[in-house]
């Protein structure tokens, strides 16, 4: 296996690995041919789609309101709410991606896995109770608290746009390509699909039916990769210890799988890859929005606690899978094609680890699963991108604050059709171009500007908004940048010889930089507005821990 | 603002900023395996085929969630 075979797969687990990200068009080129229609995928499939629009048909009867709508009547308790936040973020791309990963180079591709989960704690350390007890619908509300409301919002709002817009295009191309592999079909009737249940799903039913598609979809991957787990362990005796020994039989590079070093040797990537994916997805917006659908600040850090041991045990599970696809893939010829192949690519792996301790049925039911799991993503992630547009440009600039309830609600159902559209035409329009760095761009922009902007928005008393505005420019600005200078643009795209930044993930670079402009320009700032600002933080802080008695106790 | 609601909350923000910070240095202690620092995280444990790179692993993933759980408990006692 060469070094450019390695390099495709570690691109083609990296857009996998988010929520709403799936097979990147490139990653894809270089599989060995497709699944047949696969009858039992489908059945499966259309059982799960029957009942969520049940669920969707059950929740619209509850969404009459904006309230309703953003967040679910904020009525989610955080159990629910966890398992909803685990089964938006333990996409097809982390069960297939990771699995492909490490079914190409072992040990390594834990490395995403680790990045994945250690999100989680510091979403709770630092953000659940806070977040939640500031903001009404979206993480923007937090931060307009103390700082100048309307260029603010603007600003945290085209960076909202810029992150759903680009996952939207990974996602739909990836849905479409998965979806070909898996069950068959042709891309554009899987683009029209995804889309059209996902305007059904979120249009009608808003928070609600998203969170509760969430919640099926993320039982049905953790009761899925369970069973394949004990299966493989079954095999081997329960002996976790003898899996690992066929799987180092089976793979070419040997022991060598079992530690690091066989797909990265660079721990300046290592770093690079552990920055981007923590704090990328500790900004993102519509994990952020989650936050608001539960009742109080104890339920949101109870949500955030519950999506880490889910997310904790799906990765644990993924340890199990990852080897037993060396074990029992790597040598068996019914997973290869004519020219030695692994049929679907690398990325295929976990499917054929199901099908090979499980046959046909267990093929099916993770095959739909996958599909399953891109829908509740591409919803969460249309709702985020409606609320963007309806809430906080609409409501919140336009209207000060005070829309017209119902004209607030039917432009948010506007935006949500508006944001499906376009999804299906970039799909379209995106489906033979190479599209990891696209998917690269939402995890660097979500660090180098979401990130900063909260952390500093909650915890130092000297942000001001010229501060915040002058850093999420640069962080936005350098992310593109180094992007584009980097391998996936500069060389695979543009075709040169060698890239002008070496590393794909630059937010270890793009972060500092942007926190170092935030709080040089804050101190920098002598205007009315900045010290407005600075005052505001007293208050907000107290609120932030206290709830809405905050400021009673701050005046008591 | 009073002294108490003050000393309260500046308590909690060193509190989340010292388990965030525990955190992320035992997440990024996770790149020692790719360092000749770790290189003997790469042997087998015992007669076994696990390394001390997959216990590493499985111990982070447990050990956040303990963490979780510790932070938790104690802003849980704060609280009361």
């Amino acid at each position: 296996m060469n070094l450019s075979t390695l390099g495709r797969q570690l691109s083609a687990a990296m857009v996998l690995l988010f929520p709403g990200l799936g097979f990147a068009a490139g990653a894809l080129d270089d599989v060995g041919g497709e699944q047949a229609l696969n009858p039992t995928a489908i059945g499966m499939f259309l059982l799960f789609v029957a009942f969520t629009l049940y669920v969707t048909w059950w929740a619209s009867k509850a969404t009459t309101s904006s309230s309703t709508f953003y967040n679910a009547g904020g009525q989610i308790s955080g159990a629910q709410n966890g398992m909803a936040i685990a089964g938006d973020f333990m996409s097809a791309a982390s069960f297939l991606g990771i699995t492909g990963l490490m079914y190409a180079g072992g040990f390594d591709g834990l490395i995403l896995s680790l990045g994945a989960f250690g999100a989680w704690p510091v979403l709770m350390f630092l953000f659940a109770r806070r977040v939640r007890n500031l903001g009404s619908f979206t993480f923007i509300d937090v931060i307009s608290r103390r700082l100048d409301r309307e260029p603010i919002r603007l600003v945290t709002a085209f960076s909202t746009i810029v992150i759903v817009i680009m996952y939207l295009i990974a996602q739909m191309v990836g849905a479409g390509k998965l979806i070909q592999l898996l069950f068959g079909l042709p891309y554009v009737v899987a683009l029209l699909l995804v889309s059209g249940l996902v305007l059904a799903y979120v249009a009608f039913g808003g928070m609600l039916a998203t969170t509760w598609v969430q919640i099926i979809k993320a039982g049905l991957l953790l009761f899925g990769v369970t069973l394949i787990a004990i299966l493989l362990l079954a095999d081997s005796g329960f002996s976790f210890s003898s899996l690992l020994g066929k799987a180092v039989d089976a793979h070419p590079k040997g022991e060598a799988i079992l530690g690091a070093g066989v797909i990265f040797d660079d721990p300046v990537q290592i770093l690079t890859i552990q920055v981007s994916m923590l704090f990328g997805t500790v900004g993102l917006p519509h994990i952020l929005m989650r936050l608001f659908t539960v009742p109080d600040m104890r339920q949101a850090k109870l949500s955030a606690y519950y999506a880490s041991l889910f997310i904790g045990y799906f990765y644990i599970a993924l340890l199990v899978l990852g080897f037993g696809s060396i074990a029992y893939v790597a040598g068996a010829p019914e997973f290869f094609d004519a020219g030695g192949r692994l049929i679907g690519g690398s990325n295929m792996a976990a499917i054929h680890v199901a099908t090979a301790v499980g046959g046909d049925i267990l093929t099916g039911f993770m095959s739909a699963v996958c599909f399953a799991t891109i829908l509740a993503v591409v919803a969460g992630l249309t709702l985020s991108g409606a609320a963007a547009i309806s809430h906080d440009v609409y409501a919140e600039v336009l209207k000060k604050g005070k829309p017209e309830p119902k004209t607030e609600l039917r432009l948010t159902r506007a935006s949500v059709l508006l944001i499906g559209l376009t999804a299906v035409l970039l799909g379209i329009a995106f489906e033979e171009e190479n599209i990891a760095f696209i998917a690269t761009i939402p995890m660097v922009v979500s660090a180098s500007v979401t990130f900063p902007i909260l952390f500093l928005s909650l915890f130092w008393s000297g942000f001001t908004t010229r501060g915040a505005i002058a850093g999420a420019v640069v962080g936005l600005v350098s992310s593109v940048v180094l992007i584009v200078l980097g391998p996936q643009v500069w060389v695979s795209v543009l075709g040169h010889a060698e890239a002008l930044f070496p590393y794909d993930y630059p937010a270890l670079f793009t972060m500092p930089a942007s926190v170092l402009v935030m709080i040089w320009m804050s101190k920098a700032d002598r205007s009315a507005r900045g010290v407005t600002d600075r005052n505001n933080y007293a208050e907000l802080l107290v609120e932030s821990e206290f709830g809405e008695a905050g400021p009673e106790v701050a005046r008591a | 603002m009073t002294d108490s609601s003050v000393a309260a909350v500046h308590k909690k923000t060193r509190l989340r900023l010292l388990f965030t910070a525990v955190h992320l240095v035992l997440y990024f202690s996770f790149t020692l395996n790719w360092t000749g620092w770790g290189s003997g995280l790469s042997s087998r444990l015992g007669s076994s085929e696990i390394t001390g790179s997959l216990l590493m692993f499985v111990l982070l993933v447990l050990i956040f969630i303990s963490l979780e759980t510790l932070f938790m408990v104690l802003s849980r006692w704060g609280r009361s």
